[in-house]
């Protein structure tokens, strides 16, 4: 059995994270400061301006896939104000769904002292109103990302499948960084990941992920103190790891904060 | 304005390639976004964090068509001349050794390089970087500020979240610093290729030579055709829609505006993206708008100074170069004044002439260059940008 979050309109998660969105580059050094003082989580990255085409409505709609994932019990988008992608927008998007969301703007809240006391008390205001309560998950949905071995990987797939869980699996790049953007769209509650031979272990802050090292490659074996697994194990182990997880326990880059959230891009800046 | 005595007021740290610093950080530059929260750890941590600076990115080493502007950029930033040390942390790939080797060819300066391979994990590498801090320290530490002369000085000018003031107030402000900084003999950077759009032709009769003229045409007109590859018309996309509201009706405004910045002075030549200025005069960079991809490109350019205009209000700053805000309206500046270091709103005011906050914008540039800590420095902003083309270049 799973004891999850209900973490609001998001559903059941696995975590339980207040989640400091900004939805600019300019507002990202704000969000850290934000999420450092309320035990939040957030990311830096260097979108959401002077973006085009394509970019502009998928920046949004990766924002709004973060901010509506199931291990986020409430968020704030934090905004800069002239910027291309319009944070009230951004908000107004996630707020459609999900009522437990707040947006502070730099421009209109006199500057970066005003701006940061106003992010900290309505961050901290959510949380007090939207408190997650524990509930039984029933349906854990486990991304998986890499390469791993066929033979391993369909035993343990049918090990899911037999305790009713789902499975996604993205692998189109060898950056696990870059294939987690896929999961999060899937809302997968934890991730599997088997890091390509030359990339380290590496996480998310929003979800917890299972590292495993890969026999073949030198740097996951000088490493392999960081790996929640070496890669000589077995199925049945990999999915207790995984409930254990499930339950709360930290992952090794879950409880060294390494990773960040890598947002999906598809043409150069103006 | 006066003049200012042909004695140099500036001071700065001397560099064994010939350039002058303004600050003398220790740099701590992660080259995988697996090692951003490494980085941030030991600059918060190490005693010495006041002089440390570092940065976050989401690179995690693929070498793909961007590989030459990224490699180009970590390299040119970590010898950045307001840098006194750098220490490189990496996983230990033919990339970083590649990055490590073009930073060691252009400036001799302490450079370590330090990978998770070899130090066999996170915290016995935020140790030894710990340690390597300490090591650089009483080297970084020796280097002290010295009479610097005017040519000491890249200014890199920059505008973001413009107004319909910008290209009345601070833009043409600036240009009159710019213009008296080169005219002394330092060197200034305009950029932002979108943002001279519409203005090229007024720039290219300014250039030197008629080759710099036709280099300040292409640029544009290969900007112009990068954009349109996308199936995209930049006109469409700009003015963004905060420029809009603080006024501005087309992006040839904007750029008639924007162009300002840089005065009337003669140009010297036009450089790539993060490409080292080689001589003294006044240069167009091809960068995007992007305020951030526009900082981080002039920090890989030797730029020891920028200076930022902005009707809007924006906070980013560099982790290398002290970045000057001077507002374009006083509403603004009243109202955000922790981001503003100047205001040029006094000359829609009509209380100060242009001239007269030139030369303000010009005594603030030198008063940081010898120390004076900017709006920004003091928030400790330190925005960074990869700068991506994702195969749109021509």
């Amino acid at each position: 059995m799973i004891n999850g979050y209900l973490n609001n309109s998001r559903g059941i998660g696995v975590r339980s994270h207040q989640l400091i969105l900004p939805s600019v580059v300019c507002s990202t050094h704000l969000a850290k400061k934000v999420a450092d003082q309320v035990d939040a989580i957030t990311f830096s990255h260097q979108h959401g301006c002077g973006i085009i085409g394509p970019d502009v409505a998928g920046v949004n709609q990766f924002f709004v896939a973060l901010a509506s994932h199931p291990n986020i019990q409430s968020t704030v988008v934090l905004g800069l104000g002239c910027e291309t992608l319009q944070g009230n927008e951004v908000t107004e998007s996630i707020t459609a769904h999900h009522p437990e969301t707040e947006y502070v703007v730099i421009q209109e809240s006199a500057g970066m002292a005003g701006a940061l006391e106003s992010s900290v008390v309505t961050a901290r205001a959510l949380q007090e109103n939207f408190a997650p309560q524990h509930t039984e998950l029933k349906t854990l949905t486990i991304g998986i990302e890499g390469f791993p071995e066929a033979a391993f990987i369909n035993e343990f797939l049918l090990l899911v499948e037999n305790s009713g869980y789902k499975t996604v699996i993205s692998n189109a790049s060898k950056e696990p960084s870059k294939n987690f953007a896929d999961l999060v769209r899937n809302k997968c509650h934890l991730i599997i990941s088997f890091p390509d031979a030359n990339q380290p272990p590496t996480g998310l802050p929003l979800i917890p992920v299972v590292t495993i090292a890969n026999s073949q490659s030198m740097l996951h074996q000088a490493l392999i103190s960081e790996f929640d697994f070496s890669s000589s194990l077995s199925a049945p182990a990999l999915l207790q790891k995984i409930v254990a997880v499930a339950n709360g326990e930290l992952t090794k880059c879950e409880a060294k904060k390494i990773g960040d959230i890598v947002v999906p891009r598809m043409v150069r800046s103006v | 304005m006066n003049l200012p005595s042909n004695d140099s007021q500036l001071t700065g740290f001397l560099r064994k390639n010939g350039r002058w610093g303004f600050r003398n950080y220790i740099l701590v530059l992660p080259l995988h976004n697996a090692l951003n929260q490494l980085a941030d750890q030991v600059r918060v941590h190490h005693p010495a964090t006041a002089i440390i600076t570092s940065v976050a990115h989401d690179w995690s080493g693929e070498v793909d068509s961007d590989w030459a502007r990224i490699s180009r950029v970590f390299s040119g930033f970590a010898i950045n001349p307001n840098v006194g040390a750098t220490i490189f942390i990496g996983i230990g790939t033919p990339a970083e050794e590649e990055i490590l080797r073009n930073a060691r060819a252009h400036r001799e300066m302490p450079i370590t390089y330090l990978t998770l391979k070899d130090a066999g994990g996170f915290e016995r590498l935020e140790q030894q970087v710990m340690e390597s801090v300490s090591e650089v320290l009483p080297l970084v530490a020796s280097v002290k500020r010295e009479p610097a002369p005017w040519s000491a000085m890249v200014l890199g000018l920059e505008c973001g979240g413009s107004d319909a003031y910008s290209g009345i107030t601070a833009n043409p402000a600036l240009g009159v610093a710019s213009d008296k900084f080169v005219e002394l003999g330092a060197t200034s950077i305009l950029a932002e290729t979108m943002e001279i759009l519409g203005a090229e032709h007024l720039l290219a009769a300014r250039a030197k030579t008629p080759e710099v003229g036709q280099a300040i045409i292409d640029v544009v007109a290969r900007y112009e055709r990068s954009i349109s590859y996308e199936g995209i018309d930049i006109r469409g996309a700009q003015p963004s829609r905060g420029n809009i509201e603080g006024g501005l009706t087309t992006l040839e405004e904007k750029s008639l505006g924007a162009a300002k910045k840089a005065g009337n002075a003669p140009f010297t030549g036009v450089l790539d993206y993060a490409h080292t200025p080689t001589e003294a005069g006044l240069y167009f960079m091809d960068t995007p708008g992007h305020d951030i991809e526009q900082l981080t490109g002039f920090a890989a350019s030797d730029v020891n100074i920028t200076v930022f205009t902005t009707g809007r209000g924006t906070p980013t700053g560099s982790a290398v170069i002290p970045t000057i805000k001077v507002a374009t309206n006083t509403e603004m500046a009243t109202a955000l004044p922790d981001l503003i270091d100047l205001n040029a709103g006094t000359i829609a005011d009509g209380t100060q002439t242009v001239l007269e906050v030139g030369a303000q914008i010009f005594e603030e540039i030198v008063a940081v260059a010898n120390g004076k800590l900017t709006a920004a420095e003091m928030g400790g902003h330190r925005e960074f940008n990869l700068s991506r083309l994702y195969g749109s270049t021509l």
